[in-house]
């Protein structure tokens, strides 16, 4: 063959489709021009995108040596394929680049994996599918079936490693249970305390947050059907530990349900004895992608670092068909088969509104052509009431998208965009890479699966706040046109009518603020992810203030958005924690809170505040905040500054705009 | 591709070496990397490839290159050369 068949051209490449792309790609590969291969690989991408592709990417990159771009594509497959053999490739190359760029980095997540079986394979795919939440990871995986050990014994490994996150991996075998039990409460009931006793240990040592994998229930049972109806077989009981374990977790401990997931990709295929003789491995290598990345979906869910708002497209998407040609009588939606799946999509998108995923649409539309079928078509769904945002023009939709963005005051790395047009895909993935791309399949009775296998929105608590989320976003879109309207700002915060609810933290309210402790990152000082535990100590401690701040306006109400916890020290109140949610910035609340922590502080004859300012990628709105309300610069260095309020020759921070109503002054103030 | 270059390619996937040597004499002896952990990725990764299921008596056995090719090629009703 002539070296000029192998010049990539990818124009030529276009009439052969993906696979002109991925054999020219492979044979430039093979003759070692790999800078050549990438272009016609990321051709194939973007018309296709595949797992393999991201590995073939990757592996060139690794060879010319930019391990950044290697990384990244191999991690690029965790939402592309349960496959193993892709993800041990992938996983291999991200490890190799990882250790080029430096083994020690202060900022990597530390997870320590415990399992009751061989967990080296587990271990060995978890940074890789960790990718987003936490860019780097420092794992330690304790010796083989000790988790118990690990836990009680104050001087184990698992305590020297200092772990963020404790992931507790199990397979039913690891279950103290025996196969018949005539005393099954009681044998329920120790199995379900072994854990939760082993959750207090952890909690009493560690800040960790404890990931619990539950147990997948054999699909083989020596006594067949009866089991389902007998208390006291094993398989009955699994089921109640599993449940209990459940209600037992709360708020503090997250569980993966193993158990659904053995089921979904089939216990037959879950469980491969064979491995198991060998090598004690009970989770089959075939089902571990799928375990691994579900583990990492609850661990980034624990984080707060889910995706919050998702971007729909209309024509094709919500309803089969092209409104601006077919007009509302030629859409398929509803009446035949077809029509169906497309309501069921609708359904399932709904729900995701209903636990709180804010909803946008961005159609290249006219935006007449575009709200008719919310407004005339019987079978729809979906109302416009439902979208915190509705986007319908003939602008690049990236560009849309930004403004979706910005309008919500979400970062981009909080939208999924899901659209069944290739080219749209591929135009917002290369323009705006940390927006998450979903392409829908050709079917749409594959929708919902296509979606929900994402795991974008897997949440770590349901909250009354998550619930109303839409509305609190369409409030904040009308606020921003109001903004506009009423001339002044002065004009615009007086308008809004603002009250903040301000109470000691609650144990009512502790999910909520431990959600805003773990997710929030812009306007937070010092981002201290302190964990329910703390948050608990905090308020058994006379010392210390904590107050949580709930706004409401004529528009909204906006829910608990913001906390502060300080300390006293002699006649000094040091501030330890102070953030908002960034769904009120720029509503005064920052000066109202300052406000009331001057009020406390007087009451409690402190002569000072002070307040540290502990720099990270995503709080610069936040340095120089104490400035603006009269603090005095103390210390200054990169990474953090230390402000100090004079309260005695100041007086007390005004809070202009918004009224302060404390517990007991109001009945029914926020519900 | 030759059936050796089949086997081979799996070992270079497996270990994660794409300039790794594989001969027929090799054992784990030969192959640093390959300890019990590969094994189970490497016996996954033929099964996987060739479409054929190893016994468990198979699965622990086969830790020599000559040995695996073998029993691939019993399973595949191939024809081994040498």
């Amino acid at each position: 063959m002539s070296n000029e068949a192998h010049i990539y051209d990818s124009r030529t490449n276009w009439e052969n489709g993906v696979d002109g792309h991925l054999s020219a790609a492979r044979a430039l590969v093979k003759e070692g021009r790999s800078q050549e291969a990438i272009e016609a690989f990321l051709d194939c991408f973007r018309s296709s995108p595949s797992a393999n592709v991201c590995v073939e990417l990757a592996t060139c990159y690794e060879r010319i040596g930019d391990s950044e771009s290697a990384s990244r594509w191999a991690g690029q497959i965790v939402n592309l394929t349960d496959d193993y053999s892709a993800w041990q490739r992938a996983s291999g190359i991200f490890q190799r680049c990882r250790k080029l760029h430096g083994s020690t980095n202060e900022s990597a997540l530390r997870v320590a994996v415990l399992g009751s079986y061989t967990t080296a394979q587990f271990v060995h795919l978890l940074p890789l599918a960790l990718v987003r939440p936490a860019p780097a990871s420092e794992i330690y995986e304790s010796p083989y079936a000790q988790i118990d050990q690990e836990i009680l014994d104050p001087g184990s490994g698992l305590y020297q490693f200092r772990p963020d996150v404790v992931v507790i991996v199990l397979h039913e075998g690891g279950a103290q249970l025996p196969e018949f039990s005539a005393l099954h409460r009681d044998a329920v009931a120790s199995e379900v305390s072994r854990w939760t006793n082993l959750w207090s240990v952890l909690r009493s040592r560690t800040n960790a947050r404890v990931i619990q994998h539950n147990f997948a229930v054999p699909g083989l049972v020596s006594m067949g059907h009866l089991s389902a109806r007998v208390l006291g077989s094993r398989y009955r009981m699994l089921h109640a530990v599993n449940a209990q374990l459940g209600e037992e977790a709360g708020a503090e401990v997250s569980i993966v349900d193993c158990e659904r997931l053995a089921a979904w990709i089939g216990k037959h295929k879950y469980f491969d004895p064979r491995y198991w003789h060998l090598a004690k491995q009970a989770v089959a290598l075939e089902a571990l992608p799928l375990l691994v990345k579900h583990t990492a979906a609850v661990i980034s869910a624990s984080m707060g670092r889910n995706r919050k708002c998702l971007v729909l497209d209309l024509d094709n998407t919500l309803w089969g068909g092209v409104i601006g040609e077919d007009g509302v009588a030629g859409l398929v939606l509803g009446q035949d088969a077809e029509g169906e799946a497309y309501v069921a999509f609708q359904e399932y998108v709904l729900e995701l509104k209903r636990r709180g995923v804010v909803l946008a649409v961005c159609s290249k539309n006219n935006h007449i052509d575009a709200i008719e079928p919310f407004a005339t078509h019987p079978e729809m769904r979906l109302t416009l009431d439902d979208f915190a945002i509705f986007v319908a023009n003939w602008n690049a939709k990236a560009e849309n998208i930004r403004l979706i963005a910005e309008q919500l005051n979400l970062g981009l790395d909080a939208l999924v965009f899901v659209d069944d047009n290739p080219v749209e895909c591929a135009a917002v993935r290369q323009a705006l890479p940390e927006v998450d791309v979903i392409q829908l399949p050709p079917d749409p009775a594959d929708f919902v699966r296509t979606l929900g296998e994402y795991l974008c929105f897997e949440s770590d608590w349901v909250t009354q706040e998550d619930a109303n989320r839409t509305a609190q976003y369409q409030a904040r879109a009308q606020a921003r046109q109001l903004e506009a309207e009423a001339g002044s700002i002065e004009a615009f915060h007086r308008g809004l009518r603002m009250e903040a609810l301000v109470s000691p933290f609650t144990v009512g309210d502790l999910p909520r603020i431990a959600q805003l402790v773990g997710k929030t990152n812009q306007f937070n000082l010092t981002t201290r992810r302190h964990s329910t535990a703390q948050l608990l100590d905090f308020m058994h401690r006379s010392e210390c203030v904590h107050l949580s701040f709930r706004l409401r306006d004529r528009l909204a109400d906006h829910g608990l958005v913001s906390v502060i916890i300080a300390l006293q020290e002699g006649h000094t109140l040091v501030i330890d924690t102070w953030l908002m949610s960034c769904r009120v910035m720029g509503r005064t609340v920052d000066a109202a809170m300052l406000s009331v922590l001057c009020r406390e502080a007087k009451q409690r004859r402190c002569k000072t505040l002070v307040g540290t300012y502990v720099s990270t990628d995503k709080n610069a709105v936040t340095a120089t905040v104490y400035g603006q309300y009269g603090f005095d610069l103390m210390e200054h260095a990169p990474d953090h500054s230390i402000w100090q309020y004079d309260l005695e020759a100041k007086g007390i921070i005004p809070a202009a705009y918004i009224h302060i109503v404390h517990p007991g002054e109001i009945g029914n103030a926020v519900s | 591709m030759p059936f050796h270059d089949q086997v081979v390619e799996v070992f270079r996937t497996v270990f994660n070496d794409p300039g790794l040597t594989v001969e027929d004499h090799m054992t784990s002896e030969h192959i640093p990397s390959w300890d019990s952990l590969k094994h189970i990725n490497l016996v996954f990764q033929i099964e996987q490839n060739f479409g054929i299921r190893f016994t468990t008596a198979e699965l622990a056995r086969l830790q020599c290159v000559g040995d695996l090719k073998r029993c691939i090629a019993n399973k595949l009703r191939i024809t081994l050369s040498s």
